[in-house]
């Protein structure tokens, strides 16, 4: 469907001929985002620098019922900003502003287009921490990062990015602008608009500014490492140390197949006779890190950990960590096809999830490395096949189905951070149950009476 | 995974998709589409469209595989050509996509015929002779050395750098007086492999691999990843990862106005993205002068091999906030690796009649050994008057010509390509651009 000329030649009023694109050759580079298998072109990508002309682009497509799409730095792993219907993509990355930092307050406000990493390191700047910290950060947009409510690996003990947003600004699919929520930590006037919209994947509205929280720099930081001989006693650990009282800033974990190709692929020196990896972490005063790292080592030790290594400086933590950073792209060197999953199951059953996993794998003739994050029962899945054997990509796909089945038994869910998207729409009613997605359907009419933001995701 | 697989799968090879055959497949496959790449790319930095990024261009470049878009797509057509090549992607990239090695093959495809730059046709073609080669040279006084010892090592002398530069081959062997430097030796083919003949530079590389056999060292980044790809990573040595080997002992110290001399480094992409060599000359510099690192010395200077010629305009934008760094940072000289980020540099900084000297490594190093940089030596046919006082850094020529044509706005001014700089309004404090 190609769009009206009468259409373009007002996206070009808009905004400027300069930030429009039209041309197949210029448009085919968005037809995807970092999902893989999932492709399809925008007739136009448009280029907004202010609220303004974003309200203004919104309007003219509802008025001509045309697709909207908005689109940060096409870093999410759910096909969310894949334009499945054409129309128009709105990236946001000319609003990239960092506006303005108060320590007073502890809060940080921004355009959607500034990356996660520039907002940390103007916060840093300043002495504080911007905590949610997703994988994609240095090019990740909190813009996106609100849309999608990205998680990372310091969820367990700092929350995800619902916990820092206070405010925002957001243009509805019919052009009115409004602000929600705002610099306050205490406001219960109405509806949570503001959690609503966090995670909303841009099928609501467009965020066009966030106002988010920080928290002072911990002064330091240390991991230590912790081998076992399997997967269940990995997890008995994570249990005990929980139940001490330590809530640490790092739990994260590689299964076996992990641990021999982040070995195979980077030379760390780990123990590939293991069955299971984790890795805690803490940050804070030196002195309850040191106390804190120490005891979760000897709870490890309880456990029948193998071996425990605790950093004694901040290079060796990094080179620890470094073992949990290069799991995906040791795994994705394995094969031509990458398919990276998210399902999350109450802490306790971590390790029987990893079972079903491993069942499920052999039973497809798949190889699923997990790893993920032990601390909030975050598990990342990851199937690497032939991207030219159609066999193995309809056994991958009946192998997740049958993976999600097995999180929402546990009580878990099919997707714990990367969102729904189009990836995983078809799983959602799984998960939310008749009556939940036909509110769904309900507020999702009641923001976009005409249907044009993100057709094909969450509530269409 | 989702049941309802789009049907516009742009993975090649994927079930019912078509080939063209224009890219190794599995160089292709390896994409994740992550986007880890785009803060790493100056393109993207300076456009910030999608399409102007390295994960944007695979896009492309699978469009291209698949039949999606046409081979005479003129967005394929001008991504070929503004991507730098610089490779900045390669380090950054998770997954390990060669991406150089994917451009190769991409302008192989796209330049051909009459589509291949007329500049960078006629450059490759005056290289690609042997005689004409040494003819560049012969009038300018490189090193050269008459025999041949068959297991080296061998200075590489380069094609355009033995014309443009010839101190620095001199410098080389001054420092190392055991490398041959045979003057017949031909160009290493680097150039044709990156302006859109890849066969006949992989052809020039093994043929240079023959008239030099042993150990090469080159003085040159760009031909030394090239060769490394050819002739295998162990028969190729940068210069300053050959002399870093055997410690920096002896060096000598290299001083300005009674204080050790400050220095700066420009590292070569293909040196630094290709062959992972950027701790070595940092090293030597610092055990002969004071070594100052630039905010933006891993990045692109914009001359990417033929690229300050084919795209001037761009190539200026590129260079712009590295002119300002270098000199914001109060330095007497800033280092190249490679002739083409040294002729760059030399071309900025004289442009903005900066008072940073630009020299080769080897010819920094050299001075220390020597207690000082020479006097400028008047060179053969060189008239007297307003030319013999061009400082000695500068190349003549040809090239000076070519560094000199004018443009008709120059986006290589002072300040250009900071972001400050276009809109005009500084805001208030709290205000920070990323």
């Amino acid at each position: 469907m190609a769009l009206d000329p009468g259409v373009l030649a007002e996206l070009e009023s808009i905004v400027g001929r300069e930030h429009v694109r039209h041309e197949q050759g210029e448009v085919a580079p968005y037809a995807r985002d970092a999902t893989p298998l999932f492709s399809s072109p925008p007739d136009a990508v448009v280029f907004p620098a202010r609220t303004a002309e974003v309200a203004a682009v919104l309007r003219l497509a509802t008025s001509h019922r045309v697709p909207v799409v908005p689109r940060g730095a096409g870093s999410n792993l759910c096909a969310a900003t894949v334009p499945l219907q054409g129309g128009i993509l709105l990236v946001l990355t000319r609003m990239d502003r960092v506006l303005e930092i108060s320590p007073a307050e502890l809060l940080v406000r921004a355009e959607p287009g500034a990356t996660t990493a520039t907002v940390a390191e103007a916060a840093a700047a300043k002495g504080l921490l911007f905590a949610p910290d997703p994988g994609s950060r240095t090019v990740s947009t909190v813009g996106g990062n609100v849309a999608t409510c990205a998680g990372g690996l310091r969820g367990l003990k700092y929350g995800v990015t619902r916990n820092y947003v206070l405010g925002l600004e957001v243009v509805l699919p019919t052009g009115e602008v409004i602000r929600t929520g705002g610099r306050l930590w205490k406001d219960v006037a109405g509806y949570d608009l503001t959690r609503l919209l966090t995670g909303s994947e841009g099928t609501l509205g467009v965020i066009t500014e966030v106002t988010l929280a920080l928290l002072p720099m911990p002064a330091t930081a240390s991991t230590g490492v912790a081998y076992f001989s399997s997967l269940a006693d990995a997890g008995r650990a994570v249990t005990q140390v929980l139940a001490h009282g330590v809530v640490p800033a790092t739990l994260e974990f590689l299964d076996r197949t992990c641990i021999g190709a982040v070995e195979d692929y980077a030379r760390l020196g780990l123990r590939t006779d293991a069955g299971a990896l984790l890795l805690f972490g803490d940050d804070g005063e030196p002195d309850a890190v040191e106390r804190n790292l120490t005891r979760m080592g000897e709870l490890c030790a309880d456990e029948g950990a193998l071996e425990v290594t605790v950093a004694k400086e901040v290079a060796e933590s990094e080179a620890l960590l470094a073992a949990r950073r290069c799991s995906l792209p040791a795994l994705s060197r394995l094969n031509t096809l990458t398919v990276l999953e998210d399902v999350t199951v109450p802490r306790p059953r971590l390790a029987e999830m990893v079972d079903r996993i491993e069942a499920v794998a052999a039973r497809h003739e798949l190889l699923i490395g997990t790893f993920g994050h032990a601390g909030d029962g975050n598990l990342h899945p990851t199937a690497v096949v032939d991207v030219r054997d159609p066999a193995a990509a309809e056994r991958t796909h009946a192998a997740f189905a049958e993976i999600f089945a097995a999180a929402l038994e546990l009580d878990g869910t099919i997707t714990g951070e990367h969102g729904v998207g189009a990836a995983k729409l078809p799983y959602l009613r799984d998960r939310l149950g008749d009556d939940q997605m036909a509110l769904t359907k309900r507020i999702k009419a009641a923001f976009d009476p005409a249907g044009i933001l993100n057709p094909g995701k969450t509530g269409s | 995974m989702s049941a309802e697989v789009s049907p516009g799968v742009d993975a090649p090879g994927a079930a019912g998709a078509a080939a063209r055959g224009i890219f190794p497949p599995e160089l292709l496959d390896r994409c994740i589409s992550c986007g880890f790449c785009l803060p790493a790319c100056p393109t993207y930095a300076l456009s910030k469209d999608e399409k102007s990024s390295p994960r944007g261009r695979i896009t492309l470049m699978r469009a291209l595989e698949t039949g999606v878009l046409e081979e005479d797509d003129p967005t394929l057509r001008e991504e070929s050509s503004f991507c730098l090549g610089c490779r900045a992607c390669e380090p950054v990239c998770p997954a390990g996509v060669q991406y150089g090695e994917l451009l190769e093959h991409w302008r192989s495809h796209q330049w051909q015929g009459r589509h291949r730059p007329p500049l960078a046709r006629v450059l490759t073609n005056v290289v690609v002779r042997n005689w004409l080669v040494r003819r560049l040279g012969t009038f300018r006084g490189h090193a050269r050395t008459a025999a041949t010892s068959p297991q080296g090592p061998h200075l590489m002398l380069g094609c355009f750098e033995r014309a443009l530069f010839p101190a620095v081959s001199r410098a080389a062997r001054r420092l190392r007086p055991e490398l041959d430097a045979p003057g017949n030796q031909g160009c290493c083919g680097a150039l044709h492999a990156h302006n859109g003949d890849l066969e006949l530079g992989r052809t020039m590389g093994r043929r240079l691999g023959e008239q030099l056999p042993g150990t090469i060292v080159t003085t040159a980044g760009g031909c030394a990843a090239h060769l490394a790809g050819v002739l295998g990573r162990d028969r190729v040595k940068e210069f300053s990862e050959y002399l870093a080997r055997d410690g920096s002992a002896s060096l000598g110290e290299l001083r300005v106005d009674g204080r050790r001399a400050r220095v700066a480094l420009q590292d070569s992409c293909h040196l630094r993205n290709g062959m992972d060599v950027w701790r070595e000359p940092r090293e030597l510099i610092a055990a002969v002068a004071d070594y100052v690192e630039l905010p933006g010395a891993a990045q692109c200077c914009g001359s990417a091999g033929t690229y300050s010629l084919l795209r001037p305009k761009d190539s200026r934008r590129v260079l712009a906030p590295k002119l300002d760094q270098i000199e914001a940072a109060g330095v007497d000289y800033v280092v190249a690796v490679n002739p083409g980020c040294q002729r760059q540099l030399v071309t900025g900084l004289r442009r903005r009649r900066s008072r940073v000297r630009v020299l080769h490594l080897t010819e920094l190093l050299a001075a220390a050994q020597d207690g000082g940089l020479p006097r400028r030596r008047l060179r053969l046919g060189a008239r007297p008057g307003r030319r013999a006082e061009v400082p000695a850094d500068e190349p003549a020529g040809l090239t000076a010509h070519l560094n000199d044509r004018p443009l008709p706005d120059d986006p290589g001014a002072a300040g250009a390509g900071r972001p400050d700089a276009l809109d005009g309004s500084a805001g208030p404090d709290e205000v920070h651009r990323s």
